[in-house]
């Protein structure tokens, strides 16, 4: 169970997140959207460490994460695909998977083999382009790649910022979906960052709008999804 | 065609030991973003201290060995003991702006060069030695004819041969390596994926002190040893480095060779005193042409 409470992080005294609590439970998805400028990004960077927040905490099960490192964090089983297809472009496909689950290397050798095998099954297109620079992907395998860099180190919760920007409607469809899939046959707990309330919506159990750094709305996805005010008032649409 | 081959051999020994200056340089500026100016300071400072073994009668060969680890662990001290808690003090209004990150660290880098040389100094007196090298300078014969190459030169490609073979094999086939190249290209991803960029970081202070180490040792019989007489060799690194493009390794070695054979030319063809002015304009040429270095792509941005 994630359990953010109070959490305000700043930017030179602009409060980009003003006091957000919220609970994602485990083996379900939960959808953070809102639009561009809400804190979804800052929410995502300061859960994985990247942004320090000035009060407030964030809970996975018994452990407070605000005081660990990046590292840390994701060695305990929280791993981030950040928003923008991030991956390193002058490294192979199997260079940037492998990089996924260097840190556990050591421990779990076999694992790691079989997690690296997973995922090329879940993206046959990454294990043709497998020796290809990652520079030279679309943004959808791109994307694929960034989410396969995350499984490989097994984790217990996803984080996903913005999986479908930039990609056509088709292709992000398939990467929710698989997501989707992934979560019901794992019990992977997904956090998802959308700017696309319907994608996210459609497959989410749980939705939270922000709007300004403040959780304006905490429903069940079909709630949501039925609001139709809500919508028009803080989506536009 | 004498001249010609001594100086392709000595531009190929010389340009083995620039290498190596260049190498350390660019490990040091891809992972941390510093020009690390003490990097022949530490090299000068591992030297004397095998030279002291080996006054004390030591072997060479342990002398050399211990300086080498003495090099990795000077690079260790520097990083763990100056730079990564004077880069990471709190709330420090000069580390907030951008320039003074960047300029900071070299300053503390220009302090600790004087620092070893002041040391260097006081522990030995400064004053300027002969270092051995475990071949002689006799020119290499086949039958009776000389080659325009000596044993000594000889042993200086070999042993930087099998160093570049060994880093070589640690960036491409370790994970340590993978990650070292990883966290140097974007450091937010490594960090995500669970990888202490800061260990990784010092790792590359550690490589570069052992590889400059290394070239301290091998140009100091040729050179003699003083406080002093490693700076031209920084200057030739940095050159190296620079026509290697700065970010690329692959680039930082073959710069090196480049600027080697340039160097050795000059000194056969025109005159040993037009070398310092040849280093200038080629630097100079390099940046004009190829700032990028002679591996590197335009960067491009997608947007």
């Amino acid at each position: 169970m994630l359990n953010i409470s109070n959490l305000v992080t700043e930017f030179a005294s602009v409060k980009a997140l003003n006091g957000i609590s919220f609970s994602a439970k485990p083996g379900l998805i939960t959808t953070v959207i809102g639009a561009n400028g809400a804190g979804k990004s800052t929410l995502l960077r300061t859960i994985s460490g990247l942004e320090r927040p000035t009060s407030g905490s964030i809970k996975w099960f018994d452990e407070e994460l605000t005081t660990k490192s990046v590292e840390s964090i994701v060695r305990s089983g929280i791993a981030q695909v950040p928003e923008g297809h991030a991956v390193i472009s002058q490294l192979s496909v199997a260079e940037n998977i492998e990089l996924g689950g260097l840190f556990r290397k050591r421990k779990v050798r076999g694992d790691l083999e079989v997690a690296t095998k997973e995922v090329y099954e879940l993206f046959p297109i990454l294990f043709e382009r497998r020796n290809e620079p990652a520079g030279s992907l679309s943004g959808g395998e791109r994307q694929m790649l960034a989410i396969s860099r995350a499984l490989v180190s097994r984790p217990k919760l996803l984080l996903l910022d913005e999986p479908s920007l930039g990609l056509a409607p088709l292709i992000s469809a398939q990467i929710i979906s698989i997501v989707n899939e992934l979560c019901r046959s794992t019990g992977l707990t997904v956090l998802l960052v959308e700017q696309n309330a319907n994608t996210a919506l459609a497959v989410a159990d749980h939705g939270i709008l922000l709007a300004l750094g403040k959780v304006v709305a905490d429903l069940p996805a079909k709630e949501m999804i039925a609001d139709s005010s809500l919508r028009a008032a803080y989506l536009g649409y | 065609m004498d001249s010609f081959l001594s100086a392709f051999f000595s531009g190929t020994a010389q340009g083995a030991i620039y290498a190596l200056v260049s190498l350390g340089l660019v490990l040091v500026w891809r992972g941390a973003g510093v020009v690390n100016f003490a990097q022949m300071g530490q090299a000068m400072f591992t030297t004397y201290i095998a030279s002291q073994l080996i006054q004390n009668n030591y072997s060479y060969w342990s002398a050399f060995v211990i300086a080498l680890v003495s090099g990795a662990i000077l690079g260790a001290i520097v990083d763990l003991g100056l730079m990564r808690p004077l880069m990471s003090r709190k709330n420090s209004q000069l580390l907030n702006s951008q320039s003074m990150r960047t300029t900071i660290p070299v300053i503390a880098s220009l302090g600790i060069l004087g620092v070893l040389k002041a040391l260097a100094g006081i522990l030995w007196e400064g004053e300027e030695r002969g270092f051995p090298s475990p071949v002689p300078a006799n020119a290499v014969t086949i039958g009776s004819t000389n080659l325009a190459i000596t044993s000594f030169d000889l042993f200086v490609i070999g042993v930087v041969f099998l160093a570049l073979v060994l880093t070589t094999i640690f960036f491409t086939k370790t994970g340590m390596g993978l990650a070292m190249r990883a966290s140097a290209l974007n450091p937010e991803v490594t960090r995500l994926s669970g990888i202490r960029v800061g260990s990784v970081r010092t790792l590359g202070w550690v490589i570069s002190g052992t590889a400059s180490s290394l070239a301290g040792l091998l140009v100091t019989p040729k050179t003699n040893l003083s406080p002093n007489t490693l700076d031209l060799l920084l200057i030739i690194g940095f050159t190296a480095a620079v026509v290697g493009g700065l970010t690329s390794l692959t680039g930082s070695v073959l710069g090196g060779f480049i600027v080697g054979y340039v160097i050795a030319f000059v000194n056969v063809y025109s005159a040993p005193e037009n070398v310092f002015i040849a280093i200038l304009v080629f630097l100079l040429l390099a940046l004009f042409f190829r700032p990028q270095g002679i591996l590197g792509s335009k960067e491009v941005r997608r947007v």
